[in-house]
C-alpha cells in the first residue's frame, strides 16, 4: 500500500514531491488503518486519501502553471490574453460555417433531386477526427517531455564542458 | 492583507498549532479530536494546507530530529498568531451577530 502511494505521489510536481514527499508518505504510513480494520474504514481512507491526492496534484500543478491559487485570479489573467470577443467571434464564425454547409445541402437537393451523403455526418466525423489527432498529439508530447526530463536531458545545458582558469 | 476569511482545514491546521508545535500525523489527530470526528483530513489536503501557509510565512517548519526528514515540525510564526487572531474576532463578531439577528426574529 505504501509502495502504490508512492507512486500516486508522481502526481504532484517533481518539486513539491522533493519538498514533502517522504513526510506525506510516513504520514500517510501512520495514518493507514490496521489490517484488523473491517473493510468500510479502510475503503473510506483510501476514497478520502485518493480524492485529497488528486485535487492536492491538480491545484499544485494548477499553481506552478499559472503561479496563483486563485482561480478566479487565474480566470481574470486568461481573459485578458483570451477575451470574451474572441468567443463572441468564434461562435458567430462556427454558426457562418454551419448555416453555409446547409445551404449547400440545400443547393444540392434542389438540383439533384436528393442528398447521397449527409454533410453534418463529414463535418462532425471532421471535428471529432480533429480533437482525436489533437488529443493524441498532445497526451504524446507530454510522454516524451516526461520521458526526457526522467533521463535528466534538462541539466545537460548547465554542465560546464571548459576549464575555469583562475 | 492577508486574505481572510480562511478555509476550514487551513483554520484547523492554524488552531491545532496555536497550542503547540506539532508534526503532520499530529496536525492530523488533533483536528480530527478537536473536530469531534467531523473533519478528517486527507494527507493531501493537510500538506496542500501547510505548503500554502509556509509560502505566505504564516507557520514555519523545523527539524525534531536532525537524523530524519520525516519528524519535521511545524510551528506558528507570530504573523500567523497575529492573522489567526483577527480571524477568530471575525468570526466572534459573526456569531454575536448572528444570535442577535436569530434572537430578533424569534422575539
Amino acid at each position: 500500500m505504501i509502495q502504490l502511494y508512492r507512486r500516486l505521489l508522481y502526481l504532484y510536481p517533481a518539486a513539491y514531491r522533493r519538498e514533502f514527499g517522504e513526510e506525506m508518505t510516513s504520514v500517510f504510513s501512520q495514518a493507514h488503518p490496521t489490517a484488523e480494520q473491517s473493510f468500510l474504514p479502510r475503503a473510506k481512507f483510501w476514497q478520502r486519501e485518493l480524492a485529497g491526492l488528486l485535487c492536492g496534484a491538480a491545484r499544485e500543478h494548477f499553481h506552478s502553471f499559472t503561479g496563483s491559487y486563485d482561480w478566479n485570479a487565474s480566470r481574470r489573467l486568461n481573459m485578458r490574453r483570451f477575451p470574451r470577443s474572441t468567443i463572441v467571434l468564434m461562435t458567430v464564425i462556427l454558426v457562418g460555417v454551419a448555416l453555409t454547409i446547409e445551404k449547400a445541402r440545400v443547393v444540392q437537393i434542389k438540383y439533384d433531386g436528393f442528398s447521397t451523403t449527409s454533410v453534418w455526418d463529414t463535418f462532425l466525423g471532421f471535428l471529432t477526427f480533429g480533437f482525436g489527432v489533437m488529443l493524441l498529439a498532445a497526451v504524446t508530447g507530454w510522454a516524451i517531455l516526461f520521458a526526457l526530463r526522467r533521463t535528466g536531458m534538462h541539466r545537460l545545458s548547465n554542465v560546464q564542458t571548459w576549464q575555469d582558469h583562475e | 492583507m492577508d486574505p481572510l476569511p480562511l478555509t476550514e482545514p487551513v483554520l484547523l491546521v492554524l488552531l491545532s498549532l496555536a497550542e503547540q508545535p506539532r508534526h503532520g500525523y499530529s496536525i492530523l489527530k488533533d483536528i480530527e479530536r478537536m473536530s469531534g470526528g467531523r473533519v478528517v483530513l486527507s494527507t493531501g489536503t493537510l500538506y496542500g494546507a501547510l505548503q500554502r501557509l509556509l509560502r505566505q510565512g504564516w507557520i514555519e517548519r523545523f527539524e525534531e530530529d536532525m537524523a530524519s526528514r520525516d519528524r519535521r515540525a511545524y510551528r506558528l510564526t507570530s504573523r500567523g498568531r497575529r492573522n489567526l487572531q483577527m480571524e477568530v474576532a471575525r468570526m466572534r463578531h459573526l456569531s454575536k451577530l448572528a444570535s442577535l439577528r436569530l434572537a430578533g426574529k424569534e422575539a
